[in-house]
């Protein structure tokens, strides 16, 4: 599973079959064995629409879809940029890393980050994220939430590699631009996301995030 | 999403305390470097007493102090100047610190009865940019692309504002124990009054027509998690209500002289500067998840 001469690894991510079983989340948290309230991979569940009248009869235009984010290891990393200690660095691989020595807790590239990644670990008093389970891809394995996936929704790999096996966007409600970080991260959208703005949908699991 | 509004007032004190510092000495700065001559001498000997620079001193270390509550680690928080090339937060730190290192050798030569030697001039006018860059990067650290409620022109016009009302309050209310005077130094009192009337003006126009979601003209439909939106227009109405009771003590003092109303207006004013922080920091919102 080991990708040679990466020069960027990513997610790519298929919304249009994920069934939100949240696998993914489940075995990030357990093989990094993360404490309450922190989650390095988290599924977003986005909602919108209403019932319509059509003519003399109400119809549903509901509509729902997931979205499994962890820290996508972008290009700008904005977590990065702020960090006053440099504790967030970038390897060559991509792979954007928290040094858990020199990160203070102050919280800035929490603030800073629209991905939702960087998280506090309360115990510790420092900010930790997913890191693409650098040790399994040292040993040639795929990170943990990928090889959990039951729907084969995740995958990863170089990012050139993903974009012309999949294709993908990284633009779908409620993610932001892609140009204010650059993130490694493809999705095959729900056929439904098109529908979803700030307007038309939200996300409804805020208090489990 | 998780905002920062009940952990953050650490910062809001650090960041009052530590504008109301830079604005108690760029009160007296200005009255130095803008007074006429020889008023300058004068006013050098008497406003740059050791007590006033003392207290500017205890404002900035008490900040600071208070600013470490904020971090997980506090123990490292000097490791935060590691970033200066590309972090406003680590040249927030910078700039405080040689705000404070430029006042602390101030203080030493007033103390020393060096005042009348060459350097003293540079050394306010060095102290004062020091105190405007801390003030700038304070701003710029929370204008993040991330953080449309944060990105305006509101956030360093209302930090600066901040200083500019605080302060001059801060001295006049302080003059009779900080200065060898008794506000007897021509267009001293008058020259701080008008700093704060222009930033309770300032202040009330950006509430009014900039700050994100209470503005006319900043309104955003960023989501608000914090902050009930039944809650943040009486905060900003008692905001409003605290600037003018500044305002009006301000109007006070100055037909009378007494201290007290110097005193009520910096109180008022405080509370204000503490409402409207507080609505900065709920505030927050930032773009994606």
């Amino acid at each position: 599973m080991s990708v040679p001469f990466v020069h960027q690894y990513a997610f790519h991510y298929d919304a249009s079959v994920c069934s939100g079983c949240k696998a993914c989340q489940g075995a990030c948290k357990d093989k990094n064995d993360l404490p309450p309230g922190v989650l390095w991979r988290r599924v977003y569940e986005v909602t919108g629409g209403s019932w319509k009248k059509e003519g003399g009869v109400w119809v549903p235009g509901v509509f729902a879809y997931n979205l499994s984010l962890a820290c996508h290891h972008c290009a700008k990393p904005i977590c990065g940029e702020g960090c006053p200690t440099k504790a967030i660095y970038k390897r060559d691989d991509g792979v954007v890393l928290i040094d858990t020595q020199a990160c203070i807790g102050c919280r800035y590239c929490e603030w800073a980050c629209p991905y939702g990644a960087i998280q506090f670990d309360a115990e510790r008093r420092l900010e930790t994220k997913c890191d693409f389970c650098a040790d399994l891809l040292g040993a040639g394995r795929p990170p943990a939430c990928v090889a959990a996936c039951p729907m084969r929704a995740l995958d990863f790999g170089d990012l050139d590699d993903l974009r012309k096996t999949y294709g993908g966007t990284s633009e779908i409600f409620p993610l932001p631009e892609a140009g204010v970080t650059e993130p490694a991260l493809l999705i095959k959208p729900h056929k439904d996301a098109a529908r979803a703005t700030k307007d038309t949908a939200e996300v409804a699991n805020w208090e489990e995030i | 999403m998780p905002g920062p509004t009940e952990r953050e007032w650490p910062l809001i004190a650090f960041t009052i305390l530590s504008q109301a510092a830079v604005g108690a000495y760029g009160t007296v700065a200005a009255a130095f470097l803008l007074g006429a001559a020889p008023q300058p001498a004068l006013i050098q000997n008497r406003v740059f007493s050791v007590p006033f620079l003392a207290s500017v001193l205890a404002a900035l270390g008490l900040a600071a102090a208070v600013s470490l509550l904020h971090l997980g680690r506090p123990g490292r928080a000097a490791t935060a100047l590691a970033n200066v090339r590309s972090s406003w937060l680590s040249r927030e730190i910078f700039f405080e610190l040689a705000f404070i290192a430029f006042v602390l050798i101030l203080a030493i030569l007033r103390w020393r009865g060096q005042e009348a030697g060459a350097a003293f001039r540079p050394l306010v006018i060095a102290a004062a940019a020091a105190g405007a860059l801390f003030l700038l990067s304070m701003s710029r650290l929370y204008m993040l692309r991330t953080v449309p409620a944060w990105r305006g022109l509101h956030t360093p016009i209302s930090f600066f504002a901040t200083a500019a009302l605080l302060g001059p309050l801060a001295v006049l209310a302080g003059r009779r124990m900080l200065f060898d005077f008794a506000g007897s130094v021509d267009g001293f009192s008058a020259g701080a009054e008008l700093a704060a009337l222009a930033a309770i003006l300032v202040l009330i126009l950006t509430a009014l027509l900039l700050t994100p979601r209470t503005g006319l003209a900043g309104g955003t439909a960023e989501t608000l998690r914090e902050l009930p939106a039944g809650r943040i227009y009486p905060l900003l109405a008692f905001r409003l209500l605290y600037l003018g009771a500044a305002m009006i003590f301000v109007f006070l003092f100055h037909g009378s002289g007494h201290t007290g109303y110097a005193v009520l207006a910096l109180l008022a004013a405080a509370v204000s500067e503490i409402l409207g922080r507080y609505l900065f920091y709920a505030l927050y919102a930032r773009t994606g998840v």
